[in-house]
């Protein structure tokens, strides 16, 4: 018999997380919410330890709380954003248009998605460091692997050079008492040699996933509790554009299409 | 300056001014350049479509950017017909009920449901890489596909496994179903022919890999394949959704404490990881 093991979860819930056992109390990895957690602990550990299962420090989860606030900036150009914009502007209700601008988010181009290949980027780039590979031998290969462009995950950000959320996080992760670890200065030697003979600069995710990688966790504990990390700024241009006249939002003649199809034809 | 980072300039990208498009074209009304007087689909006039298709042709249309001929309007139909509705089981119709028991707002309910069917446990998440493999195995004899499979050189075939353990029999009945009317479509029988050499072993076709083997015969790109198959199945995950909008709350599964088990990962504080991140330490 192939499906055992399903027929072993038949008609009950198994978690590893915690639950509500009624009347008593609401259960979290061990800690009840009401007595332990409410009050005690901030939203942000929360939403790691329920992501994650670890119980950060305030410290961390302050620090989480800082890159999601980079990342919800009230921009209705930035794609995810747009899609909160488009969303109010079509008369959607807030829920569905932050829903909508998440998943939007969830792509290979930026949003949590992309801190995972980051992670990839500097934990290999650490592993070939700790093998005896130079550095700069690394990020050569890692460019020709890319056809020649130094558009390494975490680096050369798209639209501009350089990034000011880099800069601010620096500064609110000394506040928090972080130290550099090995992987954030092997990011920096990354940095100076795409600077160097580029002229590009590590951006936010470059950060985020060397700053991570130091603190072991991993790509998908961070994708996890980064999930929904652009909602706020979703919400900001949806709600922008819903309390505007619907289509409001980037509105288009019929002419301002370019059609580039086939001429008019006929079935018959 | 601490860090080249600081130093943020445009890179003054070319960015385009205007949507270009192949698949609709519109002609302006008079007295208002929002609204429309004529619409037509890669060049067909849309009221021409309505007096003419079937809903399947302009599905077929839209993607492809030509009508079916015979032979890829009947595969495509059965196609539509073959996924349209993973059933009260799948975890998709069960996410679709659960918001429609829910209340859920009514427009909520579809983008659910296909959220959820983009998973690729019996779901459409793994259409685009099938479809890439199948165009490109398809190439070489299916039997040279099943030995590398077999000496573990392929570690996964998207489309083919198992569910819930076993072959998907019902996923094959589908796709005898559309391979009595596939001729001599040399993907199709590379696939039936593969699926075939593998059920010896335990593995066989999954609807997954129907829909990519049938997208893939008709010249569907890969990059449409994820989000076809997920339209194909929105029809049934949409019913049983709303079937369930006017019901009570207790008509939707909802487990008693005697049946939801709490069982932390063995080794670990309550599943909390990282002791030294301990709850004192935290707080």
């Amino acid at each position: 018999m192939n499906y055992s093991y399903w027929d072993e979860q038949r008609g009950k819930i198994k978690s590893k997380k915690g639950g509500w056992r009624i009347g008593e109390k609401v259960e979290c990895h061990g800690l009840d919410m009401m007595v332990d957690v409410v009050g005690k602990l901030t939203y942000m550990q929360l939403v790691i330890l329920n992501a994650t299962g670890r119980l950060a420090s305030k410290n961390m989860a302050d620090w989480f709380e800082s890159i999601h606030i980079c990342l919800s900036w009230p921009d209705s150009r930035i794609w995810c954003n747009r899609v909160g914009s488009l969303g109010g502007s079509a008369g959607t209700n807030a829920v569905a248009l932050v829903c909508a601008g998440v998943l939007a988010a969830d792509s290979t181009s930026y949003g949590p998605r992309t801190i995972m290949s980051g992670i990839d980027l500097i934990t290999r780039a650490h592993r070939s460091v700790g093998s005896g590979i130079n550095i700069e031998d690394f990020v050569a290969t890692e460019i020709k692997n890319m056809g020649g462009k130094p558009h390494l995950m975490g680096y050369a950000r798209p639209i501009v050079k350089g990034d000011e959320r880099v800069v601010v996080l620096e500064k609110n992760s000394k506040k928090l008492g972080f130290e550099q670890g090995e992987h954030l200065k092997l990011a920096y030697k990354i940095e100076a040699i795409l600077d160097r003979n580029y002229g590009e600069s590590m951006n936010m995710n470059g950060y985020i996933s060397a700053f991570v990688s130091d603190q072991n966790f991993s790509a998908m504990e961070i994708y996890r509790i980064c999930s929904v990390m652009v909602s706020s700024g979703v919400a900001a241009c949806g709600v922008d554009s819903a309390d505007r006249i619907n289509g409001s939002f980037a509105p288009l003649h019929v002419e301002d299409i370019i059609y580039t199809g086939i001429p008019s034809r006929s079935i018959s | 300056m601490s860090s080249p980072s600081e130093n943020v300039r445009s890179r003054e990208e070319n960015f385009t001014k205007r949507l270009a498009t192949k698949i609709t074209a519109e002609v302006p009304s008079g007295n208002n350049p929002y609204l429309v007087e004529q619409v037509r689909y890669h060049g067909y006039d849309q009221l021409e479509l309505m007096d003419t298709c079937e809903v399947s042709d302009v599905v077929y249309l839209l993607f492809r950017g030509e009508l079916p001929s015979d032979y890829e309007r009947e595969l495509f139909r059965r196609l539509c017909i073959a996924l349209i509705n993973p059933g009260m089981r799948h975890p998709a119709t069960q996410a679709s009920v659960t918001a429609g028991v829910g209340k859920t707002m009514p427009v909520n309910v579809l983008p659910i449901a296909l959220s959820i069917y983009g998973g690729d446990f019996d779901g459409a998440a793994d259409v685009e890489k099938a479809m890439r493999l199948y165009r490109r195995l398809s190439r070489k004899p299916a039997s040279d596909t099943a030995q590398a499979i077999e000496q573990n050189e392929i570690e996964a075939m998207p489309g083919f496994g198992t569910l819930y353990g076993d072959i998907d029999q019902y996923a094959n009945s589908l796709f005898k179903n559309i391979m009595e009317h596939a001729g001599d479509s040399k993907l199709l029988n590379w696939v039936s022919e593969l699926n075939g050499l593998l059920q010896p072993s335990g593995i066989g076709l999954l609807k997954t890999g129907v829909c990519a083997a049938v997208l893939a015969e008709l010249g569907f790109q890969p990059r449409q394949g994820c989000g076809l198959m997920q339209l194909l199945a929105a029809p049934g995950l949409l019913a049983h959704g709303v079937e369930y909008a006017n019901k009570p709350l207790t008509s939707m599964l909802f487990e008693s404490d005697d049946c939801y088990e709490i069982q932390y990962e063995p080794g670990t504080d309550h599943g909390v990881h990282q002791p030294e991140d301990s709850l004192e330490g935290a707080v």
